[in-house]
């Protein structure tokens, strides 16, 4: 029987493994926000259950049977985002909450249906890709625009759009240049500018900026 | 004084003993460095079209006289935005002996990058590394030695807001610059693939015995070069020889374009970050920071949105408060004074000594010009003045951009533009001056005209007095709601109009700091002073030139000239245009000076108690919506001009008459069908 809870670390341990190629224990707790213990006795009960396998080397791996349902998950969640700003008209910064409580909820079958009513959409509103749909593995690790990324999120930038120039040299001063690590802490009301952590120092962005710099998961 | 940049830096280099460029990065402490060594005199030099400006002054060492080009703040010298180029164009034409660099101990990878563009350049260079206290308490310990010998160049410590450390600093500048002694870096190369590719280049430059511009190092030029740097490629082309090194350069740029799929100039500033990144490697070792100090702390609330929305709206309002009422009461205070003590005394002084005739008349509505200056200058543009040096000095005028980023956004500006335009509903003159905070001219001319537009509390006192007395609350909350909805229409349609587009936001977010006082002292001041000297003699000899027309009678002509516009269009009694005209000088005069007039021409002393005798409500209505609209006060035109130039200024003047006078004839038309009123 595959839990709430299991399945959020599931998601968890998906997400990680996309942005790292070994997900480590201690960062798993760190991202829970739980103690190192209680992810020791949840890494056995996804071991038990044929979900996951975590060795020192490694680190913790999703198995096939694991991928998969951390897979499901994470369509249903982006599939529920869609719904949430397609249909309901909420704020693409405003549905990742609902969609977290609504995805744990919801059969194969209502799933197949919204898929349809949505359009077979192949990203949710923040330029993920659906899993299930193309080339959505590969996709996931493609570079997406700053300015679709949320509160939180860190990524690497790929590229800055060159079709402008002096832009692009601007920021390539400041250190925004290709392979920098950069975080979002904060995102300014009514779509304004992101605060970003980037190179030591933190810039605020405007979203026509933030749009024109291309990012992919670490 | 502003003065044509290239003469002035090189005739200030030649005035003095040493000359010191004082760079560094926004925000690392660079004008508290400036302003504790340097005295009262600054000069500020402009290049043509440029915004940008550059200080320049002097401080004593021994009996050596040391001039200090204080740069604008920037990240890097180069081509692709004004204070980058301002910053290497002082530099180049100011030849200085040695060029100062402040740096952010806690940010050292950012700042190394233009230290690396200097080092390049070959100027004889001198660091202040400062904040090194906050840098320690956030776990960064720096081996100072260390980073002088990597970059062959003295490392000075300092706390500039202490002014720790700054005596040592000049001490070590005058020395390198006595000595004339470059730079000996250690090792500092790029990847090998790329250094090649300079290094070809510079052989091609050195081999050819070329003129160059400044006479740089030929590796700084290669650099240049390869660099894509669109100023200098400008300038070689047109000197004889060059033409085949410039085709070589562009070869090798595409090169590097294919071999790393980024363009050349990307590849070289990565090349230097990671320069810049393994210095820091070697000289910094870090553990874990202490936790988070006030400063930080309180600064994070001022952006999260949740909290940082609710403490805006307070700062915005109290700011309100502080220039509505405050400055407002301030400025009474002051009139009434002058009215009773000074300005009688002053006149009965002058008719003593000159006699009463008309020349002499005139002239006394100078004291009248002066109060309004006083009146202006001291309550408004001062308080003003003081609370935007506080919140760029701590930091705060960041947070504010950052948050109102988006709605200023709509109207062809971002986010420093907010405070100005809040202080214009106390004063339009300082607000005007604080749009200095904004980068590109198209801003200044869409925040100037929007300022004009808010109306200040002499322009609300009308509204008061001739509309919410005379006809009730809710005809002066229309005339508020009228210009609020032109305000947005006109900063819509300004930004639809205006060619260029509006600057993307890019801009470091740093924590609180601790204002440093005395540069709050001095920024405020000069400030101040560009007021006094602008505004100080326009009002006062506007104040005359309305005096002569008052006293020679020349205004009732022009009274009658504008008879068909105010009386056929708008409306109102003939009157209410000379009060118009003669409020120019002070807004808040519009009322008194209706009175008076209408007294003058034969109204009677009624019109003291009730406005009523000489116009009924729909009349007052307009009269005051008209005041709030059309052009500013003088104060307001002679810092329009000083910011913008005249042309933009009266275009402004002329843009805000017409708006004016087409609202107060519409809506006329509008009573007159309706039958309204």
């Amino acid at each position: 029987m595959i839990t709430q809870a299991v399945e959020e670390y599931l998601e968890a341990i998906y997400k990680m493994s996309l942005e790292d190629d070994r997900v480590i224990a201690a960062r798993l707790a760190e991202r829970m926000n739980v103690s190192p213990p209680t992810v020791a006795d949840m890494l056995k009960r996804l071991a038990e259950n044929g979900l996951a396998s975590s060795s020192r080397t490694e680190g913790v791996k999703l198995t096939k049977k694991g991928l998969e349902a951390a897979e499901t998950l994470v369509r249903r969640h982006r599939l529920w985002e869609r719904f949430l700003t397609d249909v309901l008209g909420l704020n693409w910064d405003e549905v990742h909450e609902e969609a977290c409580r609504l995805e744990h909820a919801m059969s194969p079958q209502v799933e197949e249906r919204l898929a349809e009513i949505l359009g077979h959409p192949d990203s949710c509103p923040h330029g993920h890709p659906i899993p299930g749909t193309r080339g959505a593995r590969r996709r996931e690790k493609e570079a997406r625009p700053l300015s679709k990324l949320c509160v939180g999120e860190e990524g690497v930038i790929e590229r800055v759009a060159e079709e402008e120039p002096k832009l692009l040299q601007y920021l390539a001063s400041l250190g925004l240049l290709p392979n920098a690590p950069i975080r979002i802490k904060e995102i300014a009301p009514f779509k304004g500018p992101m605060l970003v952590q980037v190179a030591g120092a933190q810039y605020a962005l405007g979203q026509e900026v933030a749009s024109k710099i291309m990012v992919r998961s670490k | 004084m502003s003065l044509s940049c290239h003469s002035a830096l090189s005739k200030f280099s030649q005035s003095t003993d040493f000359t010191i460029a004082l760079a560094g990065n926004p925000n690392v402490g660079k004008s508290s460095v400036f302003n504790s060594l340097t005295g009262m005199g600054v000069d500020t030099a402009n290049y043509p079209g440029k915004t940008v400006e550059v200080n320049m002054a002097t401080t004593k060492m021994d009996d050596l006289t040391i001039g200090i080009i204080d740069l604008p703040g920037t990240y890097a010298l180069g081509a692709v935005s004004e204070d980058q180029w301002v910053a290497r164009q002082a530099v180049l034409d100011g030849s200085p002996d040695v060029v100062a660099m402040v740096v952010d101990a806690t940010n050292l990878t950012r700042n190394l990058y233009m230290v690396l563009q200097f080092l390049e350049l070959g100027y004889p260079l001198v660091i202040a590394l400062n904040v090194l206290d906050v840098a320690r308490r956030e776990g960064r310990h720096i081996d100072l030695a260390r980073l002088s010998e990597r970059l062959g160049v003295p490392v000075i410590p300092t706390v500039a807001n202490r002014g720790e450390g700054l005596d040592e600093l000049v001490i070590a500048a005058v020395e390198i610059a006595r000595s004339q002694q470059k730079p000996q870096p250690q090792d500092l190369t790029y990847g090998r693939d790329i250094e090649s590719l300079i290094e070809q280049l510079t052989t091609a430059i050195a081999d050819r015995n070329l003129d160059d511009p400044y006479n740089l190092p030929h590796r700084a030029l290669a650099l240049l070069l390869l660099e894509d740097d669109a100023e200098f490629i400008q300038l070689t082309q047109v000197m004889p020889g060059w033409q085949p090194v410039l085709e070589m350069a562009a070869g090798l740029r595409s090169q590097i374009a294919e071999e790393h799929g980024q363009s050349a100039h990307t590849r070289i500033a990565a090349e230097r970050h990671a320069l810049a990144a393994l210095i820091v490697d070697d000289v910094e070792t870090r553990e874990e920071g202490a936790e988070l100090g006030w400063g930080e702390r309180f600064w994070r609330w001022t952006t999260a949105p949740l909290t940082g929305v609710p403490i805006l709206i307070a700062v915005l309002s109290l700011i309100f408060i502080l220039m509505f009422f405050a400055g407002n009461n301030l400025a009474d205070l002051m009139s009434n004074f002058w009215g009773d003590y000074i300005s009688p005394t002053a006149k009965d002084a002058f008719y003593a000594v000159f006699g009463e005739n008309t020349v002499t008349l005139s002239l006394t509505w100078a004291i009248d010009g002066f109060e309004a200056a006083l009146t202006v200058g001291i309550p408004f543009v001062l308080v003003f003045y003081v609370l935007l040096a506080f919140m760029e000095d701590t930091g705060y005028l960041n947070s504010v951009a950052f948050l109102t980023d988006s709605l200023m956004h709509k109207f062809g500006l971002h986010g420093r533009a907010a405070i100005p335009i809040v202080a214009g509903a106390g004063c339009n003159v300082p607000a005007i001056i604080g749009t200095r905070v904004l980068t590109t001219m198209r801003e200044r001319v869409i925040a100037g005209t929007l300022i004009v537009l808010v109306p200040c509390s002499a322009r609300s006192a009308v509204i008061f007095g001739a509309v919410a007395f005379y006809a009730g609350w809710k005809p002066a909350l229309a005339i508020y709601a009228i210009i609020g909805v032109l305000w947005v229409v006109v900063g819509l349609a300004l930004n639809k109009l205006m060619p260029g587009e509006s600057t993307g936001l890019v801009m470091e977010m740093f924590p609180f700091r601790r204002p440093h006082l005395k540069t709050i002292a001095k920024k405020t001041w000069y400030r101040f002073k560009a007021f006094v000297f602008m505004a100080v003699p326009i009002l006062i000899g506007g104040s005359i030139l309305l005096g002569f027309l008052f006293q020679t009678g020349y205004l009732f002509d022009l009274a009658n000239l504008l008879e068909p516009v105010v009386t056929g269009w708008m409306g109102l009694p003939a009157v209410a245009g000379l009060a118009l005209i003669m409020a120019i000088l002070r807004k808040e005069l519009a009322l008194q000076l209706l009175v008076t007039l209408a007294i003058v021409m034969g109204a009677g002393e009624a019109v003291k108690d009730n406005l009523h005798v000489i116009m009924n409500d729909s009349q007052l209505f307009i009269y005051a919506l008209v005041t709030a609209i059309y052009i500013p006060c003088a104060a307001t035109i002679a810092v329009l001009a000083r910011e913008l130039g005249w042309r933009r200024s009266l275009s402004i003047m002329a843009f805000t008459v017409v708006l004016a006078v087409l609202m107060g004839g519409l809506i006329n038309q509008l009573f007159q069908a309706t039958g309204w009123y």
